[in-house]
């Protein structure tokens, strides 16, 4: 079986760290607008709000398919560090579910109340789409900052027992969250700017840039001091993007992070490319998940300049059949195009038009 | 608190059923609407099929948290699980991976292009989705079919309850499982705390041999059978009420036209599910579940009642098996100890003690070895008497199925041949008045959903007291997370769980009710 279950596992975040970051940006983007629209008495940002929330409808659940197909990775290729987990980081976890929950009912319910509620009612529905969205990461990316700082696994460790928010004590887990946070605000800035772009809408445009811009540049110091404390709580992760095999993907990143601060500003003040400031957002997305993920390998828990191997946790209780393995990743990516189709559909062919009323 | 853990599990499953029925049978009715509207061009044939897209696609996002909600119940409130996830569940749930992905990604190319392509187009996309949905259905009952059958683990059950039968062939290290079961019982905590130690997976090694094992067991084919047209019968009488509801308050002649395309297939799908389906899962729940057939039949002491004997075993003459002969069954162990058993397939109390040591596991010797002398005979009967304990609830729950499914079967073949024949009509008209249509759909829902439920109820139920028949208890596979186990917890998630499935269902209403177009809605061209 070698390598699969942590490249499967890490290819499922990635897909998924991708697909979230667009519908958490895309989600405050649309309730903030909408509220705004409210308070100020702007019609166009309610047209605004509804153009970003149809990327956040058309993205949600395929995006949150993954979020269970990592589940099943983790529990079927990784029963121990499952078991662990569910142990160690039962309130972070519980946490993110709770969130799920009110999430996607509150999409629904902000999307079908639009104009049938008083807009203070339906502001309100949206901020807590928007902030259940946020709500997410901030139980799964305790499990993320555990595995590369143990906190609460250290004291589990150590006195047999761990308190329920303990996770949350980690320096690692605040700057990881913070910076998720950011990234998916600037990726959605982007990609509504992008959508916008199509309609030749200026304003929206405008708006776009400055939410991909903004939280662009909020995001480039707490990606240095997140950087930066690997060095003194996950030395192995820091050596390996610092100086080892994720130097390349290390300067991708800051590549592309200098390239999309240099051509945004550019693109707000006077003009540029809506589609290559997207794909580059999503790029940088991409590259520091990659390392997030895989500049801990081999090790699955990074403990300061070492670790505990990924085989450690992986299932030895079957010899699992690589062809159904193979299969499944086949029919997975198969998925993948079925849903680009649709997004084709629902966004550039525009049958999921935009403007009210038109 | 572990009876607080199972209710608030049962809680979620039951909405995600509800959710999942939805999800398996409206498309048969959409389908069925887009092939009417496709040959006949009648737009009230369409406008009805977007009705029900809307509130397919609300359900369906009702279906995905729920779904949610119970698999990380299943791995964060029974963590024990994991193991069977690992092992005998890793095909079906792997495979089901596949189905979710394609099920999603279809029905939301099927909502963007509904209306923008020929309706036969849509027909086929939706027909793809519902075909990765019922494997989705095929991939789950499997692994549920499991808990209850352990298909694979040969004679094991068998050999420690005399009354079990053999589950298919040996595919398992039967010493290494005796080993994690003898550890958890003597260290009294769950499997949870033993599968988390790193290296336990290498340290135990392969505890099964074939992968594909859960597929092959005749106990699965017949749940699947069983459970998928229960959820389609649901599916399809939850849309004929609800159009029946519509005549009836408007007497809209589209409503009508909506109800003569579903009924047909509503009379189908009753006419096979306890005919066929609901009699092969029946016998097999007498081959392979005795204590719950005893269970439903409320069989304490064995005794003759040629009917059901005839249903149960094809020859009236025989006995129904009751508790009398299970428990009798127990004294062939004689006093024989557990001990007994783990020698006799190689396992020493020392080889245990080496296990836990090597995989990390501290274990007291001296209560290995109150293991080891546990006297199977009591075990036998104890577990028996947990069971007996549950009998009367089991009865009730099944007859009470099997009596609301005559009501339904009998309804749904009253209204086929009151819409099909204008003298049958008439007859009913006599006696219903103008409200034949709804009282036959209501009768009609009733009859699929109560027994759905109740079927739910005896089929979990009924194999109590063991989570996965003949092996493992429930206290084996719970969280060690002690706060997970307190009233207010459950309490707290019991409420999370009522809030967001009740605001679903209320949402899903409103959505069909208030027929605000849901696609219209999607694409921004109302509700400015």
């Amino acid at each position: 079986m070698s390598d699969l279950p942590f490249f499967l596992l890490g290819f499922s975040v990635l897909l998924h760290v991708i697909f979230v970051s667009i519908t958490m940006g895309t989600g405050w983007i649309t309730a903030y607008s909408r509220m705004m629209a409210y308070l100020k008495g702007d019609a166009y940002l309610e047209r605004f709000a509804r153009k970003a929330f149809r990327i956040l409808v058309v993205f949600e659940l395929f995006s949150g398919v993954w979020g269970t197909i990592i589940t099943v990775v983790l529990a079927g290729f990784f029963p121990g560090l499952t078991a662990l987990a569910t142990n160690v980081l039962f309130t972070p976890l519980l946490i993110a579910l709770i969130a799920i929950m009110v999430r996607i009912p509150s999409i629904g319910i902000f999307w079908y109340t639009w104009g049938k509620v008083h807009p203070r009612t339906h502001s309100l529905v949206g901020m807590i789409m928007a902030i259940s969205g946020f709500l997410i990461p901030f139980g799964f990316r305790a499990v993320f900052s555990e595995i590369t700082s143990p906190t609460a696994v250290a004291e589990f460790i150590a006195h047999g027992f761990a308190s329920p928010f303990t996770a949350y004590a980690s320096v690692m887990f605040w700057l990881l969250y913070l910076h998720t946070i950011f990234a998916s605000l600037s990726v959605g800035g982007f990609v509504v700017a992008f959508l916008t772009s199509l309609e030749k809408d200026e304003r929206g445009l405008k708006i776009g840039y400055r939410y991909g811009v903004t939280f662009l540049i909020a995001q480039i110091p707490i990606g240095i001091l997140y950087w930066l404390s690997h060095a003194s709580f996950s030395s192995y992760i820091f050596q390996s993007i610092t100086f080892g095999n994720f130097l390349p993907v290390f300067v991708a990143k800051i590549t592309v992070v200098a390239l999309l601060v240099a051509l945004s500003i550019v693109a707000y003040v006077k003009r540029g490319s809506p589609t290559l400031l997207a794909l580059l957002s999503l790029s940088a997305v991409f590259f520091g998940e990659l390392m997030n993920g895989g500049a801990r390998y081999p090790y699955i828990v990074v403990l300061g300049n070492e670790g505990l191997h990924f085989s450690a946790f992986t299932n030895l209780y079957i010899e699992v059949p690589m062809i159904a393995v193979f299969v499944i990743l086949a029919f997975l990516l198969i998925s993948v195009l079925v849903f680009l189709t649709a997004l084709f559909y629902a966004l550039f062919r525009r049958y999921l038009a935009d403007i009210p009323g038109h | 608190m572990l009876e607080g853990m199972l209710a608030l599990s049962a809680l979620g499953v039951y909405f995600h059923a509800l959710f999942v029925s939805i999800t398996l049978g409206f498309p048969l009715v959409i389908m069925a609407l887009l092939y009417k509207y496709d040959k006949t061009g009648d737009e009230d044939y369409f406008r009805s099929a977007k009705i029900a897209t809307s509130v397919l696609a609300v359900n369906f996002a009702l279906g995905a948290i729920t779904g949610t909600l119970v698999e990380f119940g299943l791995v964060q409130a029974w963590p024990g699980t994991i193991i069977a996830i690992a092992t005998f569940a890793f095909v079906p749930l792997a495979l089901e991976l596949v189905a979710f992905a394609l099920e999603i990604a279809f029905l939301v190319l099927f909502i963007v292009t509904l209306g923008k392509i020929k309706p036969i187009k849509s027909f086929l996309i939706l027909a793809v989705y519902w075909i990765f949905a019922v494997f989705s259905g095929v991939l789950i009952t499997a692994v549920n079919s499991w808990l209850i059958a352990p298909w694979g683990t040969g004679i094991v059950a068998k050999a420690l309850y005399p009354f079990m039968p053999e589950f298919g062939p040996l595919s398992t290290d039967v010493e290494k499982l005796l080993a994690l079961k003898i550890l958890a019982l003597a260290t009294g905590i769950p499997i949870q705390a033993i599968i988390q130690i790193p290296e336990v997976s290498a340290k135990l090694g392969i505890v099964l041999f074939d992968p594909y094992v859960a597929f092959l067991s005749p106990y699965a084919l017949a749940s699947i059978l069983h459970n998928l047209f229960a959820a389609f019968l649901v599916g399809t009488s939850i849309a004929l009420l609800a159009y029946a509801i519509r005549y009836h308050q408007s007497k809209e002649e589209r409503h009508l036209k909506t109800i003569r395309v579903v009924a047909p297939i509503v009379l189908v799908l009753f006419l096979v599910q306890p005919t066929i389906f609901g009699h092969l899962m029946g016998a097999s729940v007498v081959e392979f579940n005795p204590s719950k057939f005893a269970m439903m039949e409320n069989a304490l002491m064995s005794y003759k009642n040629p009917l059901i004997a005839f249903v149960a075993y094809g020859d009236p003459s025989k006995e129904i098996v009751g508790f009398d002969q299970l428990k009798s069954s127990c004294d062939l162990h004689g006093n024989a100890k557990l001990g007994d058993l783990a020698n006799s397939v190689g396992l020493s109390k020392e080889k245990v003690l080496l296990i836990a040591k090597e995989v990390g596991v501290t274990v007291d010797a001296k209560k290995v070895s109150a293991v080891y002398d546990a006297n199977l005979r009591d075990v036998c009967l104890s577990d028996l008497e947990k069971a007996i304990s549950k009998i009367q609830v089991v009865h009730v729950s099944y007859y009470t199925k099997i009596f609301f499914g005559v009501i339904g079967f009998l309804a749904s073949i009253s209204l086929f041949v009151s819409l099909k024949f204008k003298r049958f009509s008439n007859l009913f008209n006599r006696f219903l008045g103008d409200k034949t249509l709804l009282i036959l759909s209501i009768a009609i829902f009733l009859g699929s959903a109560i027994p759905s439920a109740l079927g739910w109820f005896v089929r979990e139920v009924g194999r109590k007291p063991w989570t996965v028949y003949g092996l493992l208890y429930p206290e084996e596979l719970v969280t060690i997370v002690g706060y997970a186990l307190t009233p207010q917890f459950l309490a707290f998630m019991a409420l999370v769980i009522l809030a967001i499935a009740l605001s679903g269902i209320y949402a899903m209403l409103i959505v069909a009710k208030r027929e605000i177009r849901f696609l219209e809605l999607l694409r921004g061209e109302k509700n400015e």
